[in-house]
């Protein structure tokens, strides 16, 4: 895929052009067996210079985004928290200490790089005590039934092969009266922010990644994977279809990002 | 964005640079560790929670007070006042009249509302030294300068505003805009307009690029 292709169109569904066997990566038609080691190598390869391209690519953004996912988890003291596709533990940070010496935090994530970086930075800032580290896929994640009190996934979903599998297993995982907090790139709501962030994602990214990463194809497919997300309310109805309850979502900085909400009754 | 998260963000990061900055508050923050203060204070939108560890952690409630309350823990505590009250709350000896009189409304662990006014009132930090070390001496010393020049101006026209409110409360008379500011702002106006109108432009120039 080249550089220049921005389309403006999101697809409602996240299979869209999908078949049964195929699903995308980026806007490439691959097998679904081949998905999660393509992801894999992506993560592999930016895991080093995430943290980096992440306040750069975002201008720092990403951390109010992330700052307000907190702020709405409702997290207190002795909770259990599953920090799903938590690469390098940003969220798992503050939950540590928001939930205190009675309270555990997982950080889950299907990389063992991201795991490692996330890991070595959370103990290089003394945070040990309460924080366990589990190589794990969203789609069938390995805890018991009704185990955490909150779960949360940030920018994780759209790497995922089967996100209604993930939503399923979240649910199954999450104690009755628990939540789940999605935060992922979405749908702006102008045409004309839309334009602009297409620019930026599929013009200035990839040169970024390639300039500090030296990786622009992996930016590239970042940039392209935010695209093939399912939209807002698609994305809603996939909460609801997994048996959420009361859910809603916030649009962030004009809808690029949403915080979707769900509960388990 | 919300502006909640980048206001809670300053607040944090101002709140635990100036702690870092006393010796003593490591000592003054134990009694503290794993609680949580609330507190609610109108007209801000939000509630703020101060969440504390090695460190204090500031967060936006995103529910309301009675939510707040509903989910206390056994070491938290939740306040309801307003912006007017707080000054008031300094006095330990006046918490007692303002709860009689409503004026504010106390849940959960008094002692952490008690420790966390002792941790800042007896804060020994020179404000305008925490600015030097991030920009430098004159800088430092000319904004702690304005900062409160702007506050004793703001207090200034807060109270004389009171005053006219007042005034015009019991007078009973009716405040009509002067002229000059009318002027003044419809001339701001004008502005506003060509401004957003090259914005416009601007963007229609990208899009006729992009297609
Ligand atoms: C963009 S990073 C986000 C990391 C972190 N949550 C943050 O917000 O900074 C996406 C993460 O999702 C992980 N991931 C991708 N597919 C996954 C899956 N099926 N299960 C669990 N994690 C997955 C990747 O390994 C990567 O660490």
């Amino acid at each position: 895929m080249s550089d220049n292709q921005t389309p403006a169109t999101y697809v409602d569904s996240a299979n869209d052009n999908a078949t049964e066997q195929t699903t995308h990566f980026g806007f490439k038609q691959v097998d679904k067996g081949q998905k999660a080691s393509l992801v894999a190598n992506v993560f592999d390869s930016v895991a080093a210079k995430y943290d980096v391209m992440n306040d750069l690519m975002s201008m720092g953004v990403h951390r109010l985004w992330k700052r307000f996912t907190i702020d709405c988890s409702g997290v207190r003291a002795g909770n259990k928290v599953l920090d799903i596709a938590g690469g390098t533990g940003d969220l798992t940070a503050k939950f540590s200490r928001l939930v205190g010496p009675t309270g555990r935090v997982t950080l889950a994530d299907i990389n063992l790089s991201m795991l490692k970086v996330g890991r070595d930075k959370l103990r290089d800032r003394g945070l040990v005590s309460n924080i366990d580290y589990v190589q794990a896929d969203a789609e069938a994640l390995p805890f018991p039934d009704n185990h955490f009190d909150v779960v949360t996934m940030a920018f994780g979903l759209r790497n995922v092969t089967e996100k209604q599998n993930a939503l399923n297993s979240i649910y199954r995982v999450l104690k009755p009266g628990g939540r789940l907090l999605v935060l992922e790139f979405s749908k702006p709501t102008t045409e004309q922010l839309s334009k602009l962030y297409d620019m930026y994602s599929f013009h200035i990214l990839p040169k970024m990644g390639q300039l500090v990463a030296n990786d622009a194809e992996s930016y590239q497919y970042l940039a392209e994977s935010i695209r093939m997300h399912p939209d807002q309310e698609t994305l809603k109805g996939m909460f609801e279809q997994a048996g959420f309850e009361q859910c809603d979502y916030q649009n962030l900085t004009g809808g690029i990002v949403a915080l979707h909400r769900g509960y388990k009754f | 964005m919300p502006t909640s998260a980048l206001v809670a963000a300053a607040a944090e990061s101002l709140i635990n640079k100036i702690l870092s900055l006393d010796e003593d508050s490591e000592t003054r923050l134990k009694p503290l560790r794993d609680a949580r203060l609330t507190a609610f204070v109108s007209p801000l939108p939000y509630g703020i929670t101060l969440s504390f560890s090695d460190r204090i952690d500031v967060l936006t409630e995103q529910g309301t007070f009675e939510e707040a309350v509903a989910s206390l823990g056994p070491k938290d505590c939740c306040i309801k006042t307003s912006l007017q009250t707080l000054p008031e709350l300094k006095e330990t000896s006046q918490l007692t009249r303002l709860i009689q009189q409503k004026a504010l409304v106390l849940e959960g662990e008094l002692k952490v509302a008690q420790h966390v006014s002792a941790l800042f009132q007896q804060l020994d930090v020179d404000v305008e030294e925490i600015l030097a070390q991030k920009t430098n001496d004159v800088v430092a010393h000319q904004t702690v300068k304005t900062v409160t020049a702007v506050h004793e101006k703001t207090m200034r026209a807060l109270a004389s505003i009171g005053q006219v409110l007042g005034n015009a409360v019991v007078e009973e008379k009716q405040l009509a805009a002067h002229k000059l500011a009318v002027m003044h702002f419809s001339d701001e106006v004008n502005v506003l307009r060509d401004r957003t109108e090259s914005a416009d432009a601007r963007l229609r120039h990208l899009e006729e690029k992009l297609k």
